[in-house]
């Protein structure tokens, strides 16, 4: 009997200790699914990494901690997938995690930056990243994860987006400009002038950069959505908020590049080719506090999340393209940044 | 975001001193006068108090405030370590609940409406009371969970006293106290000047940025910090005029958390004050006068190069008490209260310059029918910014069980408001002018006794019992244009059980001394916000729901050692109770010897701190200094 009962107990605390092993992990992850960037609170450490299954329709939460044994860090941002490696670009620690896309076991962690924010591939060995607190966009090399170097554009950096050889940085925080970058030889090139505050950006099908100006949080200046020719570097499209205390945020686009989506007061939609902005949302906020949201560039699903009262667990919620909400899920503190996982011919399940 | 990331590190960056180890300092008995200086000693019956004994005051001349605290009572202090904030959570409440007060007059940073633990020197202070929940309320009002009182009194006595009192220790700290006592039966002059430096370069282990824990040096902690009070005291017939004047500045690097992994941040703090204090008791035969004028002058400047932050703030705060107590008879006494304060502040966070305005006025009545049995009531009303708020009141019960015994039954219920902080309402952005003051509703009941068993054994204990229904609490949360603002929404109950024990024991050259206190405290959020369905019922983050501390003291002849050991339970650092920091159990143990040569006094001691070298953490991600040493050495000459 007391044997029975010691090889009783050793079962129950080996069989505690393999829990979210990595076999576990790789059931799911190796799926379509979509990536949650779970900020945490400032200076709290408490950001996390949380993955929404499409193969079983359910959410992990936790992940980067169950996999490698340490805290993701404080205010992951942005999280970017290239080939099988996947970046997260952690704020308030100064570094970006480099983890394996499928297993997510941490690969390398690039450290030693000033509050970064986004970041951009812009070749098989170079990548971009932004700066609120500096006034440089970072040089990464990808194949050794060093700095290799600096593009000082003497302002603040946020949103960056590439098309053939430029790469478009938006100076966010108190800025009006967006600038541009020969991605050949790391040298600023243009600036273009914007409204307040140009928050976030996308390009369209027909090589249009979108930027989404919110105005500023002291509601001083009109939001406003500007259309530029990456080519020629013009501004060929503006579009003014006509009131003034909206502050749209958040610009995604569609898997084919024809559609806009942003957040005021909840998810609006509009085609490229409008001349007006949308009148009503496509989802209404309601009773939540839409953070983030993505786009499913495949099928168009929409993921949004929800903050809460940026405390306790937020809320990512699955909604069909066109709006009719799917299915509710927790994840973690102030859920961010959306990022999908997708092997190319998913379509819809 | 962004700006309420400003707000937030704006909030918690009021660094610190570094008090990591705890000292062993003189414990000259001189005979002193009976002191005549108006105190605070409103012991109302059927409330509780509590005086940190001298003895124990002594051990941390060169410390802080937060180290005492968190060693020698319940009071939760919530530290991010060396060169970090120190903040009080007194019975489960918040900071801004707990009121530091020099002589009665509250010296909570008036911005933040709460006082850093870590930059209030232990040296310079000469008594400490702790007024338990209602019992704050003869004070001041707003102290929902207890107001700290630190008293400067004066000796009357004849002798001139000199102490020069160096130190050395750990992680580069050095520290200073000079205290000069001079004057006669009428007239009293006290100085005492403080200085401390500290590196703060203590070694941890980083478990947290590699899958191998890596061992690290704290960097960006450093602080410099002095100051000093000056007091004059005069006494004539029954009259007794005082004039105190208490400066202090630091200079502070603050740390990052363990997380952070960027180069340079380099952010750093200062801070200066300056406190006036004027007051003139009248002693008549049946009234008592009292008279105090206060102003107090507040500079915090906060600076992050990187984020391009120069924070600069000013704040005066100005007060004016004037009470009167009439003797009605033998067992009844009533006085009455008028409190004016002026507060402002000048911010390059504020829109302009803001004013506040505030006149409380207290009656309180207190009744005994015999000795065994006591009644006070108090009521208050409070004009706050032209509006007057619903009064507050406090009503207490006191019984002595047995007739000439020291067994005691205390009972007390009370309403107590707190104004907002001059931030909660004016922080640009998000702060709110139209908050509403938060207001508690406090029920006590303690047992209390005090036994002497021989001729040399005391015996002392007490449990006390307590509910706190905080209503209309502010708290900051995100708002439009994901800007974060103030706002009354969260209702708070926090209950609990204290317990204290002491026993001492005193025969020939030996002296002991054991002293141990418990606490249990629930604090939980009850809200009808469907929103915050995951927090309801859950206790509040960093809020330990246990808390034990142990001390015993030894002395024979010239030799005195103390040892101290204090458990802190987890506390959760998420608000849906799914994460925790695991408790931990620090202890110390302080050793010295007195000597004579001639007219001069040596009291030699050695510290050590976190004797067992805990790796802990009481903020997540702050890391906490292991093992310190200090020496120390005070020289004093009486004449």
């Amino acid at each position: 009997m007391k044997n029975t009962l010691i090889i009783l107990i050793f079962s129950v605390v080996v069989l505690s200790c393999t829990k979210n092993s990595t076999s576990e992990t790789d059931s799911f992850l190796t799926g379509n699914g979509v990536f949650i960037l779970n900020e945490g609170n400032f200076k709290w450490g408490n950001g996390s990494l949380s993955f929404f299954s499409y193969d079983s329709a359910k959410i992990y939460n936790e992940l980067f901690l169950d996999v490698n044994g340490r805290p993701l860090g404080d205010v992951p941002n942005s999280m970017i997938i290239n080939d099988y490696l996947a970046y997260i670009v952690v704020n308030n620690s100064g570094k970006i995690e480099v983890i394996n896309r499928n297993t997510l076991e941490s690969v390398a962690t690039i450290t030693g930056l000033i509050s970064p924010r986004n970041m951009a591939v812009i070749s098989s060995s170079k990548a971009y990243v932004t700066s609120m607190y500096s006034d440089s966009v970072a040089i990464i090399n990808l194949v050794d994860y060093t700095i290799t170097g600096y593009i000082n554009l003497r302002r603040s950096s946020e949103t960056i987006r590439v098309s053939d050889s430029k790469a478009f940085i938006s100076e966010w925080v108190g800025g009006n400009e967006v600038m541009v970058v020969n991605t050949i030889d790391n040298k600023v090139v243009d600036s273009i002038k914007v409204g307040a505050e140009p928050e976030s950006m996308v390009i369209d099908e027909n090589k249009n950069l979108w930027v989404l100006c919110n105005g500023g949080w002291a509601r001083n200046n009109y939001a406003e959505l500007y259309a530029i020719n990456t080519i020629t570097n013009m501004v060929e499209k503006k579009l003014v908020f006509q009131d003034k205390t909206a502050s749209p945020t958040c610009l995604q686009i569609d898997g084919k590049g024809e559609t806009l989506y942003y957040l005021e007061k909840g998810i609006h939609k509009m085609n490229i080719n409008s001349g007006v902005l949308p009148a009503l949302p496509l989802i209404p906020e309601s009773q939540h506090y839409f953070y983030k949201f993505g786009i499913n560039p495949l099928n168009g699903d929409i993921f949004i999340t929800d903050a809460v009262d940026y405390q306790q667990k937020g809320y990512v919620m699955f909604y069909k393209n066109d709006g009719t909400l799917i299915s509710i899920y927790t994840a973690g503190v102030i859920p961010g940044m959306i990022c999908f996982k997708l092997n190319g011919s998913y379509i819809e399940k | 975001m962004r700006y309420n990331l400003l707000y937030i590190t704006f909030l918690f960056t009021i660094t610190a001193v570094n008090g990591q180890t705890s000292f062993q300092d003189d414990t000259i008995k001189i005979n002193e006068v009976l002191i005549t200086v108006k105190t605070i000693n409103l012991d109302l019956p059927g409330y509780k108090k509590a005086t940190i004994d001298s003895s124990v005051l002594n051990n941390y001349s060169h410390g802080t405030l937060a180290d005492l605290l968190s060693e020698n009572s319940g009071i939760f202090i919530k530290s991010y370590g060396p060169g970090g904030t120190a903040t009080p959570s007194f019975r489960g409440t918040g900071a801004g609940h707990t009121q530091i007060a020099w002589n009665g007059i509250n010296i909570n940073h008036p911005m933040l409406g709460q006082s850093d633990l870590s930059i209030l020197p232990a040296g310079l202070i000469d008594d400490i009371q702790i007024f338990y929940g209602g019992a704050s309320m003869a004070i001041n009002s707003g102290g929902i969970g207890g107001i700290i009182n630190l008293e400067s009194k004066p000796a009357w006595n004849t002798e001139t006293r000199i102490s020069l009192n160096p130190g050395i220790g750990s992680f580069g700290r050095y520290t200073g106290l000079l205290t000069v006592k001079s004057g006669n039966n009428n007239f009293q002059t006290i100085t005492k000047a403080f200085f401390q430096s500290a590196e703060n370069d203590f070694r941890y282990l980083n478990d947290e940025i590699s899958a191998t824990p890596v061992w690290e040096t704290r960097k960006n902690s450093q602080i410099t910090q002095k100051g000093f009070i000056q007091e004059l005291y005069y006494r004539r017939s029954k009259n007794v005029a005082s004039a105190r004047i208490w400066y202090q500045s630091a200079d502070r690097h603050i740390a990052s958390s363990m997380l952070s992994q960027q180069t340079g941040a380099g952010e750093t703090q200062s801070d200066e004050s300056l406190r006036v204090l004027l007051n003139y008791d009248i002693n008549r035969d049946r009234n008592t006068y009292s008279l105090i004028g206060a102003w107090l002058f507040n500079r915090l400047d906060y600076s992050n190069p990187l984020a391009s932050i120069e924070s600069k703030n000013n704040s005066d705060f100005v007060t004016l008490k004037a009470s009167m107590e009439r003797r009605i008879s033998q067992y009844t006494r009533f006085k009455i209260l008028i409190n004016e304060e002026l507060n402002a502040v000048k911010s390059n966070n504020y829109e302009q310059t803001s004013l506040r305005n505030t006149t409380s006025l207290t009656a309180s009545a207190e009744h005994s029918t015999s000795e065994r049995f006591g009644i006070s009531v108090l009521v208050r009303e409070i004009l706050d910014k032209n509006k007057f708020l619903l009064p507050d009141f406090s009503a207490g019960l006191q019984l002595q069980l047995i007739d000439s015994k020291d067994y005691y039954l205390k009972a007390n219920i009370s309403r107590n408001s707190k104004i907002p902080s001059m931030n909660d309402m004016f922080w640009l952005p998000g702060g709110n002018p139209d908050l509403k003051n938060e207001y508690a509703f406090i029920y006590e009941l303690t047992y209390e006794m005090i036994h002497k068993t021989l001729t040399h054994l005391t015996f002392s204990y007490d449990l006390s019992v307590f509910r706190n229904s905080i209503k209309d609490m502010i708290q900051w949360r995100p708002g439009q244009y994901s800007v974060w603002s103030a706002d009354n929404i969260q209702n708070v109950n926090t209950t609990g059980i204290e317990s204290s024990l002491s026993v001492g024991y005193k025969l020939n050259n030996l002296t002991t001394d054991l002293k141990a206190g418990y606490s249990f405290t629930k604090a939980v959020e009850e809200t009808t916000d469907e929103s915050t369905n995951q927090t309801r019922g859950n206790q509040l983050m960093y809020i330990p729901e246990n808390q034990l501390n142990i001390s015993l003291r030894f002395g024979y002849g010239n030799f005195h050692t103390t040892f101290l050991s204090d458990f802190t339970g987890k506390r959760y650092i998420t608000v849906d109770n799914s994460k925790y920091l695991p408790g931990y159990s620090i202890s110390s143990v302080s050793t010295g010897i007195v000597f004579k040569l001639k007219q001069t006094l040596f009291d030699l001691n050695f510290d050590i701190d976190n004797l067992f070298g805990v790796n802990y953490q009481t903020i997540a991600y702050y890391p906490m200094p292991g093992r310190a040493y200090e020496l120390k050495l005070l020289i004093q000459i009486v004449k």
